[in-house]
């Protein structure tokens, strides 16, 4: 287990490496950060100067290397917008796009595991046919349109929500500012977290779905039925304990695409995440936080992908021993 | 002419037959496309050719509204372009996009993901970090690469005539990796299994084993992927044309026009949003209730009957 | 204890009504992106130097000049210009204001990175006493009154010594931390409590101001909404008090939702596309740059895309500027532009290319597409390519394509400032004709424009200014489309929120009453 971590911290180092020497090749093509930090009527030698001063005119090696060296001491370059490193930029932003993530990974788990199950054993009733459709109609409206019609119904027409932000947070630890224990920072998180839901939720209720259906299907299943189990105990223990490792295996995948949404979820709802700043950095040109940003989620990908691999193969034998699929 | 009868007295379709939800989301889908790729006969105006458009039509309301216009059916958008046919238009673009990045992400990723898979080890380790570095980049940063790469090798004009490919490449270029990702790790779970050991021990080929033995059991999240991913390819382009590489602004697609009513969501002209919206949830509707009823259908692990 | 706790929670949920605070909630596209007045020339930045620190000077509604912290002046010869100070004004670091500061101010304003171009023809001033100075240019310079709306003293006892990082405190610093970038110690209405960049700004009411005669606002809580869509909902859920800017497509709404008003003004910035002539050999004749500007129905642009709300132009200068031409009108004319399109050879038309931004003017895109539909009506095929400004410039300095959009607001409010930057001959060492992507070069304009620079006779100046315009439109150097227009709305607990925005687009949120 010990040399397995050791070789996957070793990846996640390749991986960032990789990422960052990547990100220096295109940040050209992101934008002029002077152009960002400087007024329209600046002379061009004033503007040049200052790229100059920030590095900006060396060939994208000489930079990339001069990035790792201060990155080995823990600096991953400087937000010109925020005015403060990059890493302390992203750090600031984590916990608005964790809990974000945290809620509608609730939602989703609360919403698809019991429709997904439903659909599964009555496949042709009619509420079944109908959640399966509806769900899709999540899908197929882009998110960013999701969420302002709902700000349109819930908060211009009804007032029931508040349209934008955070809310009231409360500083749980250092640098984590949490708007899970006060009503207004919960109410400020319906929203977003449907939003976001509905994108995820299709997917996961038609796996269950398909799996669960698979998982009927099995022998097992059935001879725990023929021996008069309880319909209840065989469905959830039997049949469900199954199709977890494909739903686990697809939601570690899906957290990147999770990433990608809240980008466009945060933006609308102006939801100070690192997903909004991350698009924001790339419209101001603002590259070392983009860069920066991409590092760190690089980072988040392996750790994550490790995770999910240690409960693949934690959950994978007992499945074996268990299921043995004909 | 045996082949056809071959196909009426098959299994499939006499399954098919039976649905009729299957049946009716084949109906509107197969309008959906004639329409669509029929647009250039269908739709009463063209309107990529600018040279018809007119802004004093902007924002017309459609055929019900006293003030309507009776050109527009539907109603036009903020440039004065007919509604109905450039949803017509821009959705013949969308499926074209839509199902060529998924056939190309899907491609990809099952190959890297199975190879991956099967062999292991080092190969595998390596594979899977690569899709780690895709993954981070995200669809935005790929496509700002590979848009720079093509201005500076082509220059700006020729953009227009390879819009269509290249976001097709880049959609499902910068997308392989969940594929990649899913597929791996159901033929882990696979592959010990005692039909595979089977296979192995009388001899076939790794390749035989893997298309033909295992990739049929690691199937089912694949296809659940591919549905939705359609509607996740459609956005990306539309997603795109922000940063100057979607489709050209002159010749909207469905996506775009979607991105475009955005904006009007609080201006009264409602028709703007609501129309291609409508239409895409009908799209991407019938293209996996199609696809839940193949994807039960297919499944060698279901019993049918 | 029960008591107690009732008495402290009725007592908190009384405080905001029983003090009588004034809280105005206030959302802006972005916010200002430094608490240092002099790192960056924009919008923004002015708008934030408005509330935290005062001008010597500053613009009425009606593009007046009125005293601020200067109470009077007068013209002492060509080069001078004599300031008398209010007394007893105060910094927020309770240090008066004095002479001294404002020499300071100068002196660092021609240091700044952004601010040395405007401040170029100022020579150093001369302090009379702690409350007269004596502000001198190098030549004869009309323009001296209007550069001092620029300048906001700021308090030179605060900003001197040295930082944590053992910098000097004044450092004009773009990308990291510095003292003048997170501290401040101005003059303005209001102080700098609290701030989270890009995210939340807290501005409270300073109680020793020296204006007693302007609104009752105590606090500000800005927020920078970048969605157009979620800046108006916040508004109309009632969530926020006061917008800008509002996009065009949501006036009716605006309009026509209960207790909201919307405020529009046509703004000074000139929206145009140049038409490059060393690209294009076909742009070398007039006649075709000419047909572009007939084919161009800008005022269906202002009517349709602006909602009626721009100013439909033909010139650069709007109107109240020296160089405003009144007798040059639009001259949307299809036969007349195919006519010409016909007399100069090309009548089958070409293909060009153009490039536009995405997200840098109001509804930029928009317009471009509308552009290239009206030019493909003469033939002209249009290749059309939007971006984001981030990337734009690069590209726009690069002229990538033969049709580029530009907007320009010229920031000493002189029409000079249009001539200089967008059509005086392109020339690298004098700077002059920096956004010429049209590669327009005319002796007549380079001459008429450098000498109405020291002209101080204004009867003199506005020929000149005016001639230039002339020529311009008559060589057809340009599309212009017309002067955009600047956006705010507001509940209508805001009583005077029609008085206090201007043309300049800094709304004066001091003098704002609220019910």
């Amino acid at each position: 287990m010990f040399a397995f971590i050791i070789r996957r911290v070793f990846q996640a180092l390749i991986v960032m490496l990789i990422i960052s020497l990547l990100g220096f090749a295109i940040k050209q093509s992101v934008g002029d950060p002077v152009r960002e930090i400087t007024g329209i009527s600046v002379s061009a030698e004033e503007r040049d100067a200052l790229r100059e001063k920030l590095g900006l005119n060396d060939p994208f090696l000489v930079q990339w290397v001069r990035f790792l060296d201060r990155a080995v001491h823990g600096d991953l370059g400087n937000s010109f917008y925020f005015k403060r490193p990059a890493f302390d930029v992203i750090l600031s932003k984590a916990p608005a796009t964790l809990e974000l993530v945290f809620a509608t990974a609730l939602l989703v788990i609360l919403f698809s595991v019991p429709i997904g199950i439903y659909a599964a054993v009555r496949p042709n009733a009619w509420p079944a046919r109908f959640l399966m459709g509806a769900s899709i109609v999540g899908v197929s409206i882009p998110v960013f349109l999701t969420a302002i019609l709902l700000i349109y119904i819930f908060s211009v027409t009804l007032g029931w929500l508040p349209s934008f932000g955070r809310g009231e947070l409360i500083e749980i630890f250092p640098g984590w500012k949490s708007g899970f224990f006060t009503w207004d920072g919960l109410a400020h998180l319906v929203m977003p977290s449907v939003a976001l839901t509905t994108i995820m939720l299709p997917l996961f209720i038609r796996l269950v779905r398909a799996e669960m259906k698979e998982a009927l299907e099995t022998e097992y299943v059935k001879f725990a039925r023929a021996k008069g189990l309880r319909p209840s105990r065989v469905l959830l223990l039997h049949a469900f304990k199954n199709t977890l490792l494909p739903v686990i295996t697809v939601g570690g995948v899906q957290l990147g695409i999770l990433i990608a949404f809240t980008i466009l979820t945060e933006t609308v709802f102006q939801w100070k995440g690192m997903g909004s700043m991350f698009i924001e950095s790339i419209e101001r040109a603002d590259t070392s936080l983009t860069v920066a940003y991409m590092v760190f989620v690089g980072f988040i990908f392996v750790v994550v992908n490790t995770i999910v691999d240690v409960i693949y193969g934690l959950v994978n034998p007992m499945v074996r021993v268990a299921g043995g699929r004909s | 002419m045996t082949r056809i009868k071959q196909f009426f007295n098959s299994f499939f379709f006499y399954r098919f037959i039976r649905d009729p939800v299957a049946i009716g989301s084949f109906i509107v889908l197969a309008v959906l496309f004639i329409s669509g790729f029929g647009a250039p006969v269908i739709a009463p105006h063209n309107p990529y050719d600018t040279t018809t458009i007119d802004i004093m039509d902007s924002e017309l309301p459609p055929f019900w509204y006293p003030d309507s216009d009776s050109r527009f059916l539907l109603g036009t958008d903020s440039q004065g372009r007919d509604m109905l046919s450039t949803m017509l238009y821009g959705m013949r673009v969308s499926i074209f996009i839509g199902l060529g990045a998924v056939t190309l992400q899907a491609f990809l990723g099952i190959t890297i993901g199975l190879i991956a898979g099967y062999k292991g080890g080092r190969f595998e380790a390596f594979l899977m970090r690569v899709a780690d570095v895709q993954l981070s980049f995200s669809t935005y940063m790929v496509a700002i690469f590979f848009g720079a790469l093509f201005q500076a090798a082509f220059g700006m004009g020729l953009y227009e005539n390879f819009a269509i490919p290249m976001l097709i490449f880049i959609i499902g270029f910068a997308e392989w990796p969940q594929y990649a990702r899913t597929v791996r790790a159901s033929v882990l779970g696979e592959k010990k299994k005692e039909y595979v050991e089977a296979a192995r021990v009388i001899g076939l080929p790794s390749r035989r084993i893997m298309w033909n033995h295992i990739l049929p059991n690691t199937l089912t999240p694949v296809l659940v992927i591919s549905t939705v991913q359609v509607a996740n390819a459609i956005m990306s382009e539309a997603a795109l044309s922000f940063i100057g590489l979607g489709m050209p602004v002159t010749r909207p697609s469905l996506g775009s026009l979607i991105k475009a009513g955005f904006d009007f969501i609080f201006s009264g002209s409602w028709w703007i949003t609501l129309f291609p919206g409508i239409m895409l949830v009908i799209l991407i509707l019938s293209i996996n209730l199609l696809g839940d009823w193949l994807r039960d259908f297919l499944n060698p692990k279901l019993y049918k009957g | 204890m029960k008591k107690m706790m009732i008495l402290f929670l009725a007592a908190a949920l009384l405080f905001p009504f029983s003090a009588g605070a004034k809280t105005l909630r206030l959302a802006m596209d972005a916010d200002p992106v430094s608490l240092d007045p002099h790192v960056q020339l924009s919008g923004g930045m002015l708008q934030y130097s408005h509330l935290v620190f005062d001008p010597l000077v500053r613009w009425t509604k009606d593009t007046k000049i009125e005293p601020r912290l200067a109470e009077k002046w007068e013209r002492m010869d060509d080069l001078t210009m004599r300031f008398y100070l209010r007394k007893g004004v105060k910094f927020h670091s309770g240090n008066e204001l004095t002479a001294k500061d404002v020499a300071w101010t100068l002196a660092r304003l021609k240091r700044s990175g952004d601010f040395k171009g405007l401040f170029e023809p100022f020579a150093d001033p001369v302090i009379i006493d702690d409350y007269t100075i004596d502000i001198k240019t190098k030549k004869p310079y009309g323009l001296l009154l209007n550069m001092c709306t620029y300048i906001f003293p700021m308090d030179s006892k605060f900003y001197t010594g040295t930082d944590k990082k053992g910098h000097p405190k004044d450092t004009i610093v773009k990308t990291e931390w510095s003292f003048a970038n997170e501290n401040e110690s101005g003059t303005g209405k209001y102080v700098v409590a609290e701030r989270e960049q890009g995210q939340k700004w807290v501005l409270k009411a300073f109680p020793d101001y020296w204006d007693k005669n302007t609104g009752n606002v105590d606090e500000i809580i800005l927020t920078p909404i970048s969605e157009d869509a979620t800046r108006v909902a916040a508004l109309l859920a009632g969530d926020v008090d006061f917008i800008m800017p509002v996009p065009p497509q949501d006036f009716d709404r605006i309009e026509k939702a209960d207790g909201i008003k919307l405020i529009t003004m046509t703004g000074s910035r000139i929206i145009t596309f140049q038409i490059n002539q060393k690209r294009r050999e076909e742009f070398k004749n007039a006649k075709v740059r000419q047909a572009m500007v007939y084919a161009v129905n800008n005022a269906g642009i202002v009517k349709k895309i602006m909602k009626g709300r721009a100013g439909v132009a033909a010139q650069n200068s709007p109107r109240g500027y020296q160089g405003h031409n009144p007798a040059l009108q639009p001259r949307f004319d299809l036969a007349k532009a195919r006519q010409l399109m016909k007399e100069a050879g090309y009548e089958k038309g070409f293909t060009v290319s153009m490039i536009a931004p995405n997200n840098r003017y109001v509804n930029d895109e928009k317009i471009a597409v509308a552009t290239a539909a009206m030019l493909s009506k003469i033939g002209i095929k249009v290749d059309l390519k939007t971006m984001p400004k981030a990337q734009y410039w690069d590209q726009f300095d690069a002229q990538v394509a033969d049709i580029q959009m530009i907007g320009w607001h010229s920031d000493t409010e002189d029409s000079a400032n249009f001539y200089e930057f967008l059509y005086m001959c392109p020339n690298k060492e004098t700077g002059y004709g920096q956004y010429n992507s049209g590669n327009y070069c005319n002796k007549r304009v380079d001459e008429l424009t450098l000498a109405s620079q020291s002209e101080t006779n204004v009867e003199k100046r506005m020929a000149m200014l005016q001639e230039v315009e002339k020529i311009l439109y008559d060589d057809a150097a340009f599309i212009p489309f017309h002067w955009q227009m600047l956006s705010w709305a507001g509940s209508d607990k805001l009583k005077n929120a029609n008085d206090i925005i201007n043309v300049m687009n800094f709304p004066y949120f001091g003098d704002l009453i609220m019910k």
